[in-house]
C-alpha cells in the first residue's frame, strides 16, 4: 500500500476550543494536514449562527460563515462546566499538542485549565490563548466586536469616501488578524519544540493584533512624518480614492496605481495619449493627489472606452499596475482561479455539495487540499471518544445524557 | 533560546508582503538577509528622497540584514548561489517570472540546495495566464473580490482603503507556511516550494461570500458597516471634524444596557426598537437616533460610556490615539528603534508573547548594503582584499557605494 501524502502538519494534534475569534487560526493548521478537533459546548459554537445559510435557512449546519472556517476539522462536543467534561479535556489533552482557545481572561483558570495545570498533564502541550483585549491591563474586562476592534486599529479611518462613515472590511479582518498572528507563533513554537521538547503558552489579543499587524505603517508613518520630503501621511484619513483611483470602464471599475512618472507615462499609452492629459503638471503625484476630483473628471472619457480586462492587461503590457474590481462571481469564474484549481468541491452531509476556496497556496511536497467539511455538531464524538480514548458506547450514552456531551 | 535560532533566511523582497513576512520571521530569531542592490531598489525604498529613511521600508525591514549584491552580474549571482547552498529558506515576492529570469527559480535553487524550503508569493499565484502581472496589494483587492463589497451600500464604486491589505494578512500566511514546512523539513529532511497567491488569500478572508455564491448563487453587495444580526452596528459621527464611534449592540439586553447608559431618551421606548427583528428593520431611523445622541459628544466619551455599560464600542482611531491607548501602553505595544539615519522612531512591537523565549524583539532596518562586507567575510569567507575588489566593481553594495541610489519616486 502507498502512503498517502501528507499534509506539513500531519502527525500534530489541535484541540481547537475556541469560536469565531479564532476559527481562522486553527483552520490554517486543518489546511495543512493537522489533526484539528474542534470542541464545542453541547449546544453548539454561537458561529454556526452567523449567515449567511445554505438556502437562507438558519441551521446549524448550514452557516456558510462556520462551514468555511471549520472545514477539514473534526468535530466533538463537551460541556467543561461539568467536572466529567473537564476530566475528559484533560485526557484530550494528553494526546494532543496544542490547544486553542479564545475565552474572556480568567475563564480558564476559573475551571482549573489553565496553563499551570494543562502542562504538568503534557509539558509539551502548546497552548494559545487569543482575547479581545488581554488578560490584564486596563480594558481586561472591555467589550470587542470585530467592528469595534476594526475601529480601534487605525485602519477603519483609512476605509470608504472620504467625508462619508468610515467602512468595515468585509469578512472578520480583526478577528482573523488575531487567528493569523496566533497560527504564527504555533507554528513557531511547535518547531522550537522539536529543539527544547517543551511546550509554551502563547498570549495574544485581537486589540493587540489588529491594532500592530493589519496596518504597521501607521505608526512609523506618523513618526516619520516630520522628514523633509516625506511621502504623503496616508495612515490618517479616507484616501483610497485619490492614491488608487477608481474609474469606470467598458463593463465596469479599475483601480489605478500609478505612483511614478513612468507608470504615468505607461497609464498615458494605456489610454491612447489623450492630449488633454500630456501636461508635466499631471506627471506629478503630489499634483494628482491634490486634484483626483478634476483628475477622475478628465479621465471617465478615455477609460470608458475600454472595458476593464482589456485595461488590465494593457497594463501589463504598458508598465502600470491596473486591476480590474472583480466581484465575487468574476473572480470564482476568471480564468487563472480556475487553473490554479483554487476552488475545491466538498460535500457536507446536511449542507450539500459546492465549491469551497482551499488553501491559497500549492505545495510541491506535502498537501494543502480540502479534506473533509466543516463537521456536523457532535459528528465525531464516537470516533475521538470510543475509538481513540476508550471510552465504551455506554459510556458516550451517560454522558450524553448527563449533560457532558 | 528563540523558536528560530540558526535558522537561515534569504529574502528576495519588495514591497510589503515577504518584507513583513522576513521581519516577523527576524524577530522569532532567525538570521534574515535582504538580497537588494542598488541598481534595482525595492521600490519602497524609493518613496522617499533618501532610501535610508523612510518610514514604510524601515518598519517593513526591520529585524534583517542587508546583503548588497548586482543580481545581473555573474559574480554577484555566484555571491548568492553560495548563500543559497547554506539557507535554509528562500522568500522571494518578485513580479512572476523574474527570479526564473535571474536563474533562480526553485528548479535551479534545488539543484544547489535540495532540502531548501523556498516559498514564493505573487499576487495572482503561479501556473495561470495572470503568473506574471505586477501586483500591489490595492490591485489584490480589487481583483480578488474582496473591494467589490469593501463599501457603504450607497457608495457609486468602491474605494478600499489606503492600506494595501491584504497584503498585511498575506504575509502572515507565507510565514506559517515557511515554518510549517520548515518544521516538516525538521522531521523527514524533505523541502518544498510554494506557490502562494495573495489574490487568494484575500479571497479565503471572505471564503463565507463565495459559499454564498457556489451554494446560493448570489453575487455578495456591498453591507457597509451594517449586520445582518446586531444593531447598532456601524460608526457614528461624534463631536469634531471626521470623528467616529463604532458601537457593536448584538442581543435586547444589550440594547437595555445601551438605553440605560444614553439616559433612557423617549425615542428609545418607541416599540419598533424594543427587539432586534425591529431593529434591524428600522435600521435607517434607529442609526439616524443614535447618531443624534453620539453627534454632541467626543467619541471618547462615547466609547468609556458605553464600555462602562457593558457595551461594545471603539473610537475610530488614528496614530496618536494608538500611542495614547492606555492597554497599549500596559502591553508595551509600541517600541522605539534608534536607526543610524533616522534616528529614534516609533514601531509597532510584536503582538504576541510566547512563555518559553526571551521578550521578542525587532532590530532597526539595515542601510542598504550595510552587513555586505560582514556577510562576504563571515558567510562566504573572503578576504579584505577580495571584499574591496567587488566593491570597486561594483558587484556589491555597502551603504558607502550606494550613496545617490534612489532618489524618490514623487521627485
Amino acid at each position: 500500500m502507498t502512503k498517502e501524502r501528507e499534509g506539513a502538519l500531519s502527525g500534530y494534534r489541535v484541540l481547537d476550543l475556541a469560536d469565531s475569534k479564532g476559527a481562522y487560526c486553527t483552520k490554517l493548521l486543518a489546511d495543512l494536514g493537522a489533526d484539528v478537533i474542534k470542541i464545542e459546548r453541547p449546544e453548539g459554537d454561537p458561529g454556526r449562527g452567523i449567515p449567511p445559510f445554505v438556502d437562507d435557512v438558519p441551521h446549524p449546519e448550514k452557516s456558510l460563515y462556520f462551514l468555511h472556517r471549520n472545514a477539514n476539522k473534526r468535530g466533538i462536543t463537551l460541556n467543561l462546566d461539568i467536572s466529567v467534561g473537564r476530566n475528559i479535556l484533560k485526557k484530550l489533552v494528553k494526546t494532543a499538542d496544542v490547544l486553542v482557545e479564545n475565552s474572556p481572561p480568567d475563564y480558564m483558570a476559573n475551571l482549573g485549565l489553565d496553563y499551570s495545570v494543562l502542562s504538568k498533564i503534557n509539558p509539551a502541550l502548546i497552548i494559545a490563548s487569543i482575547t479581545e483585549f488581554g488578560h490584564s491591563g486596563p480594558y481586561k474586562y472591555r467589550k470587542g466586536s470585530n467592528l469595534v476592534d476594526f475601529a480601534l486599529s487605525g485602519v477603519m479611518i483609512t476605509s470608504g469616501y472620504p467625508g462619508k462613515e468610515p467602512c468595515l472590511l468585509p469578512g472578520s479582518p480583526a478577528y482573523d488578524s488575531a487567528s493569523l498572528h496566533a497560527s504564527v507563533s504555533i507554528v513557531a513554537a511547535i518547531y522550537m519544540r522539536g529543539t527544547t521538547g517543551q511546550g509554551q503558552y502563547i498570549d495574544t489579543s485581537v486589540h493587540l493584533t489588529s491594532r500592530m499587524g493589519l496596518y504597521p505603517w501607521i505608526v512609523p508613518n506618523y513618526s516619520y512624518a516630520l522628514n523633509p520630503g516625506a511621502p504623503p501621511p496616508t495612515s490618517e484619513t479616507r484616501m483610497g480614492a485619490s492614491i488608487y483611483p477608481v474609474y469606470p470602464c467598458k463593463d465596469g471599475f479599475i483601480r489605478v496605481i500609478a505612483l511614478t512618472p513612468r507608470q504615468w507615462d505607461a497609464l498615458m499609452r494605456v489610454l491612447g495619449n489623450p492630449d488633454i492629459l500630456q501636461t508635466e503638471e499631471w506627471r506629478s503625484f503630489m499634483y494628482r493627489i491634490g486634484n483626483a476630483d478634476d483628475l477622475y473628471a478628465l479621465m471617465l472619457e478615455f477609460t470608458t472606452k475600454y472595458t476593464m480586462l482589456e485595461l488590465f492587461e494593457a497594463g501589463r503590457r504598458e508598465g502600470v499596475p491596473i486591476a480590474p474590481i472583480l466581484d465575487i462571481a468574476d473572480f470564482y469564474n476568471s480564468p487563472h482561479t480556475k487553473a490554479r484549481e483554487f476552488f475545491i468541491e466538498v460535500e457536507h452531509p446536511v449542507a450539500g455539495k459546492a465549491d469551497y476556496p482551499g488553501p491559497p497556496y500549492k505545495w510541491t511536497e506535502t498537501l494543502a487540499v480540502m479534506k473533509r467539511p466543516a463537521p456536523c455538531l457532535g459528528e465525531h464524538n464516537e470516533e475521538v471518544y470510543c475509538q481513540e480514548l476508550g471510552l465504551s458506547k455506554d459510556d458516550l450514552v451517560a454522558l450524553r445524557g448527563g449533560g457532558v456531551l | 533560546m528563540l523558536p528560530l535560532e540558526n535558522v537561515k533566511i534569504l529574502s528576495f523582497g519588495t514591497g510589503a508582503v515577504v518584507p513583513d513576512a522576513g521581519k516577523i520571521l527576524g524577530e522569532l530569531g532567525a538570521d534574515v538577509i535582504k538580497i537588494e542592490s542598488k541598481d534595482n531598489l525595492d521600490f519602497m525604498r524609493t518613496i522617499g528622497p533618501d532610501i535610508n529613511n523612510i518610514g514604510q521600508f524601515n518598519e517593513a525591514n526591520r529585524s534583517k540584514r542587508s546583503f548588497g549584491v548586482n543580481l545581473k552580474t555573474e559574480k554577484g549571482l555566484e555571491l548568492v548561489s553560495q548563500l543559497i547552498k547554506i539557507a535554509d529558506i528562500l522568500l522571494e515576492n518578485f513580479r512572476g517570472g523574474v527570479m526564473k529570469s535571474l536563474g533562480l527559480d526553485y528548479e535551479n535553487v534545488r539543484k544547489l540546495n535540495p532540502q531548501i524550503i523556498y516559498v514564493s508569493s505573487q499576487g495572482f499565484g503561479g501556473g495561470g495566464p495572470y503568473s506574471d502581472y505586477q501586483a500591489y496589494g490595492p490591485m489584490l483587492s480589487a481583483a480578488s473580490g474582496l473591494l467589490s463589497i469593501w463599501a457603504q451600500p450607497d457608495d457609486p464604486y468602491p474605494v478600499g482603503s489606503n492600506s494595501p491589505l491584504p497584503d498585511h494578512m498575506a504575509s502572515k500566511y507565507a510565514v506559517v507556511a515557511a515554518l510549517a514546512a520548515l518544521d516538516y523539513r525538521r522531521r523527514t529532511g524533505r523541502g518544498q516550494f510554494i506557490d502562494m497567491a495573495q489574490t487568494e488569500v484575500a479571497a479565503s478572508l471572505v471564503g463565507e461570500y463565495y459559499l454564498d455564491y457556489t451554494f446560493n448563487k448570489r453575487i455578495t453587495k456591498p453591507m457597509g458597516n451594517r449586520s445582518p444580526y446586531a444593531a447598532p452596528h456601524g460608526c457614528y459621527a461624534c463631536k469634531g471634524a471626521d470623528e467616529w464611534c463604532a458601537i457593536a449592540v448584538f442581543t435586547d439586553e444589550e440594547w437595555q444596557s445601551f438605553c440605560n447608559a444614553i439616559g433612557n431618551p423617549a425615542w428609545t421606548k418607541d416599540p419598533k426598537f424594543a427587539d432586534l427583528l425591529g431593529r434591524l428593520k428600522n435600521t435607517d431611523e434607529l442609526d439616524k437616533k443614535v447618531g443624534e445622541w453620539t453627534a454632541t459628544l467626543d467619541a471618547h466619551v462615547v466609547m468609556e460610556t458605553l464600555q462602562a455599560a457593558g457595551i461594545a464600542a471603539g473610537e475610530v482611531q488614528r496614530a496618536p490615539d494608538t500611542l495614547a491607548d492606555p492597554q497599549l501602553k500596559w502591553d508595551g505595544a509600541i517600541v522605539e528603534l534608534d536607526h543610524p539615519v533616522s534616528g529614534k522612531r516609533l514601531y509597532p512591537g510584536v503582538p504576541f508573547r510566547m512563555s518559553a523565549t526571551p521578550p521578542l524583539k525587532s532590530t532597526p532596518a539595515p542601510l542598504l548594503g550595510e552587513h555586505t562586507e560582514e556577510i562576504c567575510c563571515d558567510l562566504l569567507k573572503m578576504s579584505d582584499e577580495e571584499i574591496k575588489r567587488l566593491l570597486d566593481e561594483g558587484i556589491i553594495d555597502n551603504p558607502e557605494s550606494a550613496k545617490g541610489a534612489g532618489g524618490g519616486m514623487f521627485g
